[in-house]
C-alpha cells in the first residue's frame, strides 16, 4: 500500500470521504502499442506556446520528422531553429504547401480564430491535418472546417485530447458498467494567471493577447472548457447538452479587460443531467479535473491520473480484486495499473503515479497512427466542431447572461 | 517604474522561485508570468519525480534509442557533462540510481545497483540527441536544473523588455538583471548569519551550495559525493558567481563536494569557499 508523499507538489487533496478509490492509470510506463507504420514528414503552423509544446511531443515519436515550421512572426520563426534541427522555415502556410509536397501531415496551432483558412487550405492541398482545439472561434467556421474535412479524403483530427488519453479511455466504459445511473458531472479549470502575454512591440503584444480580445475570443468556456466538455459528450455516448447557462465576471484581474476571468456554467442534457463547470484565472486550487458522479460510484479524472471511487454498497465486478490500494482524497482506494504486481516488486508503484506522457502526446500519436496505419481517427473534425460549438455557445451564455439553446447536431 | 518591485512566485523543482521586477518597458506582469510559466515548463521537463517529464522519458528510453532534444536542452546536457570532467567527477548527473537507492523512493527512477556511469551518456552534436549506454544509466538534473530555469526565465524577461529584476530559486541560486534604481547592483547576502558576506550582483548569477544541506536521505543529511556515493564528511559553503546561472549552480554543487578549486574551474566565473567549523581554511578565487 502506498500513500501520497506530503512534500510533493500534487493535486491530490485530502477531503472527507469514505469511498474506495481505484486509480485508473492503465500502465505506468508504456500505455500504447508501438507505432508500426512508415515515417512521416510533418509541418507545424503556429509556433506559440502550444506549438512549442507540440514540437516537444512530436520529437518523441520516432516515425515523425518535423520537416517544416511556419509562423508569421519572425522572432518565433527564428527561435524555432533551436527547437527542431533542420526544419525548413516558412512565414506563411501557402508557401509551405506549395513547395513541400513531401510534408504530408500538418499540425495547426495558430490562435483559434485563424484556424479555418489554414485548415481548409491544407485539406484542399491533400494533406492530413491535426487542428488544435477549440477548432474555430465561430459556429460558421466550425461547420466549414467539418465540411472541408468530410470531403477531403485525408486524415483530419481535432485536438480534443481526452479521447486519446489512456486513463480517460480506461474510464469511459466504466461510466456504464460501474457508475450505472449518472447523477451529475463537474469540471473545473483553475489556474491563477492573468492570461496576458508580453510582446516585443505594441503590435506583437496586441496579437499575443487575442484571448482577451472580445472580438475574437471565445472566453474561458470556449478556449479551455471545450476540452473538458468534450469528455462529457464522449462519456455520454455522443449526446450533447441542449442548454447552456451561467455567469461570469472579473474577480481578480481588474485591468480593464472585458473577457471574464471567472465563470460558473451549467450545461444541461435532455435527460436533466447537468455538467457544472467552473473556470477561473484567479485561483489555482485543485487545478483541472472532472468528476462523473453515479449511483454506484464516482470517477475523478485529472488528465494524468484517474480514480474510480466505488460506493460501499456497490457490487464488486471482480477486476478490482486484483488492483492495489492507494490513499486518495481522504479514503483508501485501489490502484488500477496494468502490471501492478511487477511494478510493486520493483518498488516502482509510486504514490500519485501518472501517465508516462502528457495528454498531448497521445493525441499526436493517434494522429500519426491514423496517417501511417489507417487507424480510425480518434476525434473527427465533425466531433471537434460539435465540441467547439458547445464551447462557443456556452461563452455566449456567459457574455449575455441569458440561457442559450444548443441546437441538435444532425 | 517607481515604488516596490512587482513580486511573483511559483513552486517548482521542489522549491519556491521568486521574481522581483523593478523596471522595464511594456507589461511587467505579463513578462513576469511568462517567466514563471517558463520555469514551470522546465520543471515539467526535468523533474525526475514526474513520469511524464522529458527526463523520465530519457531515463526510460535513451538506452534503447537516442532521444531527440532541442538545442537548449542539448546544451544543458553538454554543460553538465563538461562540469563533470572539469570538476574531476564532483558533479555528476548520473547520480539518479544512487539517490534512489539512498532513499528518494518517490523518484520515477528505479533504484538500480547504484552504479554511476557518466561515461555512459552519449551526446550527438550533429543530431542533438542523447543516448545512454544501458538501462543502469539514469540522470538527475537536481544540481543544475534550477540554474537553467533561472537562465531561461531571465532570458524571457529580457526579451519582454525588463531592465531590472532579481530572480531566485529557493534562495540558493539568483540571477540579477540590471540593478535597482540608483544602486550598483542587487545585494545578496551569502548565508543569514550576522556579518555574512554580501555580493553585489548585476547582470550575473550567483549560486551557493552547502555541503551540509539536506540533499539526501542519509542520516547525516549531507550532500552526496558522486565519486564515492557517500555523504560529504565536511561542512562548508561554496558560492560561485558568473554569467550563467546553470553553470554557477553546477559548480557551486561541485565545489561544495570538492572543498577546493580544481584546475578546470571555468574562466569568467569566480568562487568563494567558506569554511565550516572543522574544514580547511577558506579560499576565494576569481578568474578573468
Amino acid at each position: 500500500m502506498t500513500t501520497p508523499s506530503s512534500n510533493r507538489r500534487t493535486f491530490i487533496r485530502q477531503t472527507a470521504g469514505a469511498l474506495a478509490g481505484l486509480s485508473l492509470v492503465p500502465d505506468a510506463w508504456e500505455a500504447l502499442p508501438a507505432l508500426q507504420g512508415p515515417a512521416v514528414k510533418a509541418g507545424l503552423v503556429g509556433l506559440g506556446r502550444q506549438g512549442r509544446a507540440i514540437i516537444a511531443e512530436l520529437q518523441k515519436i520516432e516515425q515523425v520528422e518535423i520537416a517544416a515550421v511556419c509562423d508569421v512572426a519572425a522572432p518565433r520563426l527564428k527561435s524555432a531553429a533551436g527547437l527542431v534541427r533542420g526544419a525548413a522555415a516558412f512565414d506563411n502556410h501557402r508557401a509551405l504547401l506549395d513547395t513541400r509536397a513531401d510534408v504530408t501531415a500538418i499540425v495547426v496551432a495558430t490562435p483559434t480564430h485563424l484556424h479555418r483558412q489554414i485548415v481548409e487550405d491544407c485539406l484542399a492541398a491533400g494533406r492530413h491535418v491535426y487542428c488544435e482545439a477549440p477548432i474555430a472561434a465561430s459556429v460558421e467556421d466550425c461547420e466549414a472546417i467539418a465540411t472541408a474535412a468530410a470531403g477531403a479524403g485525408t486524415v483530419a483530427q481535432a485536438g480534443f485530447q481526452g479521447r486519446s488519453n489512456p486513463t480517460y479511455r480506461r474510464a469511459q466504459p466504466l461510466v456504464e458498467t460501474e457508475l450505472r445511473q449518472l447523477v451529475s458531472m463537474y469540471a473545473q479549470y483553475h489556474r491563477k494567471t492573468s492570461w496576458r502575454f508580453p510582446g516585443a512591440t505594441p503590435d506583437a503584444e496586441r496579437a499575443a493577447n487575442w484571448r482577451l480580445d472580445p472580438e475574437v475570443s471565445i472566453g474561458l468556456a470556449g478556449e479551455l472548457g471545450a476540452q473538458q466538455f468534450d469528455v462529457a459528450h464522449w462519456f455520454r455516448g455522443g449526446r450533447y447538452p441542449v442548454r447552456a447557462q451561467g455567469r461570469g465576471g472579473i474577480r481578480l484581474h481588474r485591468d480593464g479587460r472585458t473577457v471574464a476571468d471567472s465563470i460558473d456554467l451549467d450545461l444541461i442534457w435532455e435527460d436533466g443531467v447537468a455538467l457544472r463547470y467552473q473556470g477561473t484565472l484567479a485561483s489555482s486550487y485543485a487545478g483541472q479535473h472532472e468528476l462523473f458522479v453515479g449511483g454506484q460510484g464516482t470517477i475523478r479524472l485529472a488528465w494524468s491520473h484517474g480514480w474510480l471511487f466505488k460506493e460501499a454498497d456497490a457490487p464488486t465486478q471482480g477486476w478490482e480484486v486484483y488492483a492495489t490500494r492507494q490513499q486518495a482524497f481522504g479514503a483508501e482506494g485501489i490502484v488500477l495499473v496494468a502490471d501492478a504486481t511487477r511494478l510493486a516488486a520493483q518498488g516502482a508503484l509510486q504514490s500519485g503515479i501518472g501517465l508516462p506522457h502528457p495528454s498531448l502526446y497521445y493525441a499526436l500519436v493517434d494522429f500519426v497512427r491514423s496517417v501511417t496505419e489507417g487507424a480510425p481517427v480518434r476525434c473527427s473534425m465533425q466531433e471537434g466542431a460539435r465540441a467547439t460549438i458547445v464551447g462557443i455557445l456556452a461563452n455566449r451564455a456567459i457574455v449575455t447572461g441569458e440561457p442559450v439553446t444548443v441546437p441538435a447536431f444532425g | 517604474m517607481t515604488g516596490a518591485p512587482l513580486r511573483l512566485a511559483v513552486a517548482a523543482m521542489g522549491t519556491r522561485f521568486e521574481l522581483a521586477l523593478a523596471a522595464g518597458r511594456g507589461d511587467l506582469l505579463a513578462a513576469g508570468e511568462a517567466a514563471l510559466e517558463e520555469i514551470e515548463r522546465l520543471h515539467g521537463r526535468f523533474s525526475r519525480f514526474a513520469p511524464d517529464s522529458l527526463l523520465s522519458h530519457i531515463n526510460r528510453t535513451a538506452w534503447r534509442s537516442p532521444v531527440r532534444l532541442d538545442r537548449e536542452t542539448f546544451e544543458l546536457f553538454t554543460d553538465a557533462l563538461d562540469v563533470r570532467v572539469r570538476s574531476e567527477g564532483a558533479f555528476d548527473i548520473t547520480v539518479a540510481p544512487a539517490m534512489a537507492g539512498a532513499g528518494f523512493a518517490d523518484s520515477a527512477v528505479r533504484a538500480g545497483d547504484g552504479r554511476l556511469d557518466a561515461g555512459g551518456v552519449r551526446l550527438d552534436a550533429a543530431a542533438w540527441t542523447i543516448a545512454c549506454a544501458g538501462p543502469h544509466v539514469a540522470l538527475d538534473l537536481g544540481g543544475i536544473a534550477k540554474g537553467h530555469a533561472l537562465d531561461c526565465a531571465a532570458r524571457t524577461l529580457r526579451a519582454a523588455g525588463v531592465t531590472s529584476a532579481l530572480l531566485h530559486g529557493g534562495t540558493s541560486t539568483s540571477v540579477a538583471i540590471g540593478a535597482p534604481d540608483g544602486a550598483a547592483g542587487w545585494g545578496i547576502a551569502i548565508g543569514d548569519a550576522p556579518g555574512a558576506p554580501v555580493v553585489m550582483l548585476r547582470d550575473a548569477a550567483l549560486s551557493v551550495s552547502d555541503a551540509g544541506s539536506q540533499r539526501t536521505a542519509t542520516d547525516d543529511g549531507h550532500i552526496m559525493d558522486p565519486r564515492t556515493g557517500a555523504a560529504v564528511r565536511r561542512s562548508g559553503r561554496a558560492s560561485v558567481t558568473g554569467p550563467s546561472a546553470r553553470l554557477a549552480d553546477a559548480w557551486s554543487t561541485a565545489l561544495a563536494v570538492l572543498g577546493r578549486l580544481p584546475d578546470g574551474f571555468p574562466q569568467g566565473f569566480s568562487a568563494r569557499l567558506l569554511p565550516g567549523p572543522e574544514s580547511t581554511p577558506h579560499s576565494s578565487a576569481g578568474a578573468a
